[in-house]
């Protein structure tokens, strides 16, 4: 009798055992859980912080971009429509003074123009192909090389804050190209894959190896702001074959 | 009415599953209509419902001797022809388990959701192999397929737990608050507790009788506790400021950390 008794006296602490182990298991994973949460909430906390301050530095960058702007068409294009709008209107002619007129209308046309670009309330009203084929037209225009846009009539539209982010990436991107690749083409496009929206921006420029490291932290910072807002930035360039970057836009 | 019935169905435990199928179809049947297409509260009611028939089903096999007999002979259980085992087996053990993990399988995300869905399937693949090649037959006490079942609903557990130690949702929520995480905990402690007298059951039912019956009765305990959880889960929107809602997981959803933001 005496080893059926060890027998039943094991399998006795064995349930008591197990009950206890789970009990400890339950109790360990709920203090577990609150420390877990504890850190996330603080995770959760420096990704808010470090996502507005992205959005705080690519308000004041645009901000500085439009001032500099501002800037030179006061100095280039209104200093100059001004100047000439005085002469016609010193003039005694009629006819000088109708075009003084003419001027000032075209100033006051001006002004208004660049008075909404201070503030960043076009970035609402802007779709990002509209901005990216306005971008792409101003470099056409400088005469630096040729430029195309191919897109897709549903790209669809993004809240402000990711639009600002994305308008700051693609401008740095198209900066780069022009700073460094000297292209004879730029081209973006715009596509859907798999469900997922992307803008592929290609040059035939120099291009470059992307295995040495930068010096800069110019591509580091591209690839943060992207993930700030959700997508993803990735580059491929080869000496002599020109680069491809592609931005994966968040859903 | 005899005394055999009054013997029958006259029992604390089946009493109280009564009560509760009864509680519990109250409350499903307020539910509104969208809720009830929820498997959240559905499938708590389901399994309630499902031990109420079974339990009801095997006090009148209890009662019927003639009918259990010849369910018994039928089966090939000439040996033993007062035995319900094969109800016993069949619900019990192998239904609610497959049901349990159905439940389980609701609160977890869509990968989890996979490993839930091959569990259930290896479940009634060996099972039917134990059960058909004669191993364990249907009709005696089945400890290798009890075994089987448990560790499964412990692995299950273990993939909520650990659910819940990672998915944003569940970070977010109060676990002592959550419905899902009592029941959890209940399924736990049940399949544990009865784990060693559940699989050393021939043992001990030749040894220690009384004592078997003893163990039994918390068995019973845990199953009217399990229940009066499940009743709670269906009951749970009634009492918003006591139980938060549970985070629900589509097949398709991404988690990301932009979602948080």
């Amino acid at each position: 009798m005496q080893p059926e008794a060890n027998q039943f006296t094991f399998l006795l602490f064995s349930g008591a055992f197990l009950a206890v182990l789970m009990g400890t298991f339950v109790v360990a994973m709920v203090v577990l859980h609150r420390q877990r949460q504890i850190q996330n909430r603080e995770r959760i906390e420096k990704l808010k912080t470090e996502y507005e301050k992205t959005l705080l530095n690519i308000e004041n960058e645009i901000q500085q971009d439009t001032l500099s702007h501002v800037g030179r068409e006061l100095h280039d294009n209104i200093g100059q429509l001004l100047s000439l709008a005085k002469l016609y209107l010193n003039s005694s002619k009629p006819e000088k003074q109708a075009e003084g007129k003419e001027y000032l209308n075209q100033i006051i046309q001006e002004v208004r123009g660049l008075s909404k670009t201070l503030n960043l309330d076009w970035v609402e009203s802007v779709r990002l192909e509209e901005f990216i084929g306005q971008q792409l037209e101003k470099i056409k225009s400088t005469g630096h090389c040729e430029t195309k846009l191919e897109t897709i009539e549903s790209f669809g539209s993004f809240p402000k804050d990711q639009k600002l982010v994305l308008i700051r990436v693609i401008q740095e991107c198209l900066n780069n190209t022009l700073k460094h690749a000297n292209p004879n083409l730029i081209e973006i496009k715009l596509i859907e894959e798999q469900g997922a929206r992307k803008i592929q921006i290609i040059d035939d420029g120099k291009g470059f190896d992307t295995k040495q490291e930068s010096k800069g932290s110019g591509m580091f910072n591209l690839k943060k702001r992207m993930e700030t807002i959700g997508g993803k930035f990735s580059l491929s360039s080869e000496v002599g074959k020109g680069t491809f970057i592609e931005l994966e836009l968040p859903n | 009415m005899d005394s055999r019935f009054f013997q029958a169905f006259v029992d604390w435990y089946l009493i109280s599953i009564d009560i509760l199928f009864v509680l519990g179809f109250i409350y499903f049947f307020k539910l509104p209509k969208d809720k009830r297409a929820n498997s959240f509260y559905w499938l708590p009611f389901l399994i309630l419902t499902f031990t109420f028939i079974y339990e009801n089903f095997g006090a009148y096999t209890n009662y019927n001797f003639e009918f259990k007999a010849r369910v018994n002979a039928f089966l090939g259980n000439t040996e033993f022809p007062n035995y319900n085992l094969w109800l016993y087996n069949i619900a019990n053990k192998q239904i609610k388990t497959i049901l349990y993990l159905f439940l389980i399988k609701t609160w977890l995300e869509p990968p989890k959701k996979r490993i839930i869905n091959w569990m259930i399937i290896g479940f009634l693949i060996i099972t039917q192999f134990l059960q058909f090649s004669g191993i364990e037959p249907i009709y005696l006490n089945q400890p290798i397929i009890f075994a089987i079942g448990a560790n499964m609903v412990l692995v299950a557990s273990g993939l909520y737990f650990m659910g819940m130690m990672t998915n944003e949702k569940y970070l977010a929520t109060n676990p002592l608050r959550l419905l899902s995480f009592w029941m959890m905990t209940f399924m736990l402690f049940t399949y544990s507790l009865t784990y060693i007298a559940s699989v050393s059951l021939t043992y001990l039912y030749t040894n220690y009788p009384t004592l078997v019956i003893s163990l039994f009765q918390i068995d019973l305990a845990m199953g009217i506790l399990n229940k009066l959880i499940l009743i709670m889960a269906i009951a749970s929107p009634k009492f918003p400021n006591l139980f938060e809602e549970e985070p629900i997981f589509d097949t398709n959803e991404s988690l990301d950390i932009q979602s948080s933001l």
